[in-house]
């Protein structure tokens, strides 16, 4: 009995001697800067009080939540706005193009879906700078000379808040598409083929088939993957930041989610007292966010 | 019959167009970079543009390696992505499998954690890690970013890899136990060939984010000497002012195509290395 309870003992221990490594560095590196995130956010820290910083208590965080012109409750909504157009886009997109893909009879299927997952293996911020440059420049961008040839006036695609937004979406859905596409894609060929052939003795249209067969058949194989997309969306900052507000470069226009304007707050207007509060707001989102959709560990126990 | 054959082969027809159109929709941006960057300098505002260059030229590419610092940025991401792959690895592995195989007090806990560590993105504590670098010394050098990444990284790899390694049937280990092979045996002649896709996989994506990265890098270092690639293409960006568009699209294809070679190579792999740990990239 004793000697059970020791080698027990030795197993937990060795247990956590081999994972030591990777869980001190994870506390070291990305833990504590969390805790010390929520420290930061209870002081007055900024770039005038780099060193000789204050404990202030909640009004950071009072600031953020209930002074709506501070600007962190607007670009929440707006966060929710961009993070619902661009999941039913995308999902609508993808559905679309990944139920053409599987045309019966379609020769060059591999073909197509080589190109259309071609922005996926593109690293993210070169695609969107070439986006940028090329394609939304208002001197040697693209869509301008094609206004230009087309007799239209240039338009300052990334100035003003509205086309901004537009075309941050056009961006967003440009990048993640492919991923939705595959994804789609695999789901539709798990498909039993003889549901449809019995549907189509039962005389069921396309719309029919579409909405009693294949959604209810591939909504649990995409549904992590949605899940992952909703996260990843709603985090957001590289496109709206790289198109609209780089350091210097800002386009006029004053579009910000939640990301965006925690870091503006902390690298451009150097307020670090209240991002930290905004990030620890964040934070807390995050993880209710993924509480409400319940995403367990993927195993049994 | 022959109606509803004639029928079905214009719908066909129908969806080779619509698919062709958009797979071209999707490629004009990296197309028109790709001619731009092909084309000489003065062609560029004419009126009348193509997608296929009219004076071809490999100047913008010249100008890309030989006038900017381009070579020790690549060199600079080298060392900084090696150094994170190993160390990820290194600690990701036997933390994984540990993570995996043995039930200990704690584990559950640790792993709901690690799924909330992973949804934190790691911009939020970046003013944190400034200030916690700093005073040792550690910003504008590789080490400080390296730090930075290794940290962002370990938490993917533990989960990734331990994904995996849930799908590799334990009784393979408990059979060569019984012949008699050492636990050290089992891991390194049993567990870690199996668990290659995943180790591959693994070391790519962390690779990819450390080649990827720009906000910590350009944030963290300030002297050109010390930038990543990603850290020197965003300085080299050509705004609607200054820089040359042509040379910085030269410029960023040449950085992606390691990318694109890594990823095509890898796609197969891809899906399951990735989707049984349920995370990605």
């Amino acid at each position: 009995m004793e000697q059970s309870k020791k080698k027990r003992k030795n197993k937990i221990l060795s247990s956590y001697l081999w994972s030591m490594p990777s869980l001190v560095l994870i506390c070291l590196i990305v833990i504590f800067p969390i805790f010390y995130t929520g420290y930061i956010s209870l002081t007055n820290m900024n770039v005038y009080h780099w060193f000789d910083y204050d404990l202030i208590g909640f009004s950071n965080y009072k600031e953020a939540l209930l002074v709506f012109d501070s600007g962190f409750i607007p670009a929440l909504l707006l966060t929710i706005l961009w993070t619902v157009v661009n999941m039913v886009l995308q999902l609508v997109i993808a559905y679309l193009l990944a139920s053409l893909l599987n045309t019966k009879g379609l020769k060059g299927r591999n073909f197509y879906r080589t190109l259309l997952i071609f922005p996926w293996a593109m690293p993210g911020y070169v695609s969107i700078l070439l986006w940028k440059t090329g394609m939304f420049n208002s001197q040697f961008g693209l869509l301008n000379q094609w206004l230009e040839k087309l007799g239209l006036a240039p338009v300052k695609w990334l100035a003003s808040d509205g086309l901004a937004f537009a075309c941050c979406t056009v961006v967003n859905l440009w990048l993640a598409l492919p991923f939705m596409i595959t994804i789609i894609d695999g789901a539709l060929q798990s498909v039993d083929q003889s549901f449809y052939e019995s549907a189509l003795l039962d005389g069921a249209g396309w719309m029919e088939r579409t909405v009693y067969i294949t959604i209810p058949s591939i909504r649990p194989i995409i549904a992590p993957s949605v899940v992952i997309t909703i996260f990843t969306t709603f985090k957001q900052f590289d496109v709206i930041y790289l198109l609209t507000q780089q350091a210097g470069a800002k386009t006029g226009a004053h579009i910000h989610t939640i990301l965006t304007y925690a870091y503006e707050n902390a690298f451009i207007t150097n307020n670090y007292g209240y991002s930290s509060a905004v990030s620890m707001v964040i934070f807390v989102i995050l993880i209710l966010f993924s509480y409400v959709i319940n995403i367990k560990p993927k195993e049994e126990a | 019959m022959k109606h509803k054959k004639r029928k079905e082969r214009i719908k066909l027809l129908l969806i080779n167009c619509i698919l062709l159109v958009v797979c071209f929709a999707t490629l004009v941006p990296i197309l028109y970079a790709f001619s731009v960057s092909l084309n000489e300098q003065n062609s560029l505002l004419s009126s009348d543009f193509s997608f296929i260059p009219r004076r071809l030229t490999l100047e913008n590419y010249r100008k890309v390696f030989v006038e900017e610092p381009v070579l020790l940025w690549f060199k600079n991401s080298l060392v900084l992505a090696v150094v994170t792959v190993a160390i990820s690895l290194c600690t990701g592995i036997p933390a994984a499998y540990i993570f995996s195989r043995k039930r200990f007090p704690g584990r559950s806990g640790i792993l709901q954690m690690l799924i909330l560590l992973y949804a934190f993105p790691s911009l939020l504590s970046m003013t944190a890690l400034y200030k916690l670098l700093s005073p040792m010394g550690l910003i504008n050098t590789r080490a400080g970013l390296i730090i930075v990444y290794t940290g962002t990284m370990a938490v993917f790899a533990l989960w990734n890899m331990k994904g995996y390694f849930d799908t590799i049937p334990v009784e393979i280990e408990e059979a060569s136990m019984i012949d008699g092979a050492s636990p050290v045996q089992i891991v390194t002649k049993i567990v870690l060939p199996l668990a290659k896709p995943t180790i591959a996989v693994t070391a790519m994506m962390v690779l990819i984010y450390v080649w990827n990265e720009y906000i910590f890098a350009i944030n963290f270092m300030t002297g050109e000497n010390t930038y990543t690639l990603a850290a020197g293409l965003y300085s080299l960006q050509a705004s609607e002012t200054s820089g040359s568009w042509p040379v910085f699209a030269a410029a960023s294809l040449a950085v992606s195509l390691p990318i694109l070679i890594i990823f095509f190579a890898l796609q197969k792999n891809m899906a399951s290395g990735l989707t049984s740990g349920g995370v990605k990239g």
